[in-house]
């Protein structure tokens, strides 16, 4: 009797457990949706987008659905993988779309020498806005649309620094 | 009065069924197994002129385990809206050799660059791929199609 008192007990328990876990589950799936079809938070850090993204780690609002309808243009900061290193997501500017003609300097640390390059058919040229420490289109050439994962349009981290990252007006 | 209430009630409990349903379908086809309808000439022999059924599964590529003979569905990087289904001949640092696109009987080697892959079709004649836009960066795959299901009568495994 005692036995079985302990059986029902534990099976209550182990009840309870099972529907939060599924809960939290739930809950995992809302946040990840979000995260993957509306907007996301991104971490980024690194020299090669100043001024407009400080070296230390600042958190990004990255929306998630503009490059699937195509409406990316020149000008915006995008977020995606990196051709080398497809485990990496990377923080650009847009620079030229496909058809475009751009006109990038090749090594700004130690020459004036520039290039042009037409971007192909399905691609897009991306730069870092701090061209003297970058790694970008001007390394790895034009990237393929589909890499793309999204477009940052605010900033929340630092808070001081709290506020829009539209395209500049050209 | 309360009788519209009732059925908004019962609409909406059905939706919500439905839509529960739809999250299960999208999160199994985009990262489990989800079927595809494949055609074109680039795969013959292996896969038919006028249409496949394969199943391919989602999981494989976000932990890097693709090798060179899988077949690979990825977004074609001269055009993002199109999804074609190759296969992978070389990884990152193999050296591949093929023939030129535009002289045939051109023999060219290249070394497959970091982060990208090498995808040819089976029939070489009528397949635009590597050979002809380069190397596909790994990030543009979207899966590995492992079965056919679709005609029947060639059911069965895609694995070599």
């Amino acid at each position: 009797m005692g036995v079985r008192n302990n059986v029902t007990v534990f099976l209550n328990f182990a009840k309870e457990g099972f529907d939060k876990a599924v809960l939290v589950g739930k809950l995992c799936c809302c946040v990840h949706v979000v995260n993957t079809y509306f907007c996301s938070v991104v971490l980024a850090y690194g020299p090669s987008m100043l001024p407009t993204i400080s070296t230390s780690s600042s958190l990004l609002l990255a929306e998630r659905f503009s490059h699937r309808f195509n409406k990316v243009d020149p000008g915006d900061i995008v977020i995606l993988r990196s051709p080398e290193v497809p485990r990496k997501i990377v923080t650009k500017r847009v620079i030229g779309l496909e058809g475009d003609r751009v006109t990038y300097v090749v090594d700004p640390n130690n020459s004036d020498k520039s290039d042009t390059v037409v971007v192909p058919k399905g691609h897009i040229w991306i730069e870092g806005d701090n061209i003297y420490n970058s790694y970008d289109s001007r390394n790895f050439g034009a990237v393929p649309f589909g890499l793309l994962q999204g477009k940052v349009f605010w900033r929340i981290w630092p808070l001081k620094d709290f506020g829009s990252l539209r395209r500049r007006a050209k | 009065m309360g009788g519209w209430r009732v059925k908004a009630k019962e609409a909406l409990a059905q939706m919500s069924i439905a839509a529960r349903f739809l999250c299960l379908l999208h999160v199994a086809n985009n990262y489990l197994v989800s079927p595809t309808l494949v055609y074109g000439p680039s795969m013959l022999p292996t896969l038919n002129l006028t249409g496949d059924v394969v199943l391919s599964e989602h999981f494989s590529h976000r932990f890097g385990r693709v090798r060179p003979g899988d077949l690979v569905l990825l977004r074609l990087p001269v055009d993002p809206a199109k999804i074609a289904i190759k296969r992978i001949v070389g990884m990152e640092g193999d050296r591949v050799t093929f023939f030129d696109s535009n002289a045939t009987d051109l023999l060219q080697t290249l070394v497959v660059p970091k982060g990208h892959v090498w995808i040819q079709g089976d029939n070489p004649y009528a397949s635009r791929d590597s050979r002809h836009f380069g190397p596909v960066p790994y990030g543009l795959i979207q899966g590995r199609a492992f079965l056919r299901v679709w005609p029947l009568s060639s059911f069965g495994s895609l694995e070599q």
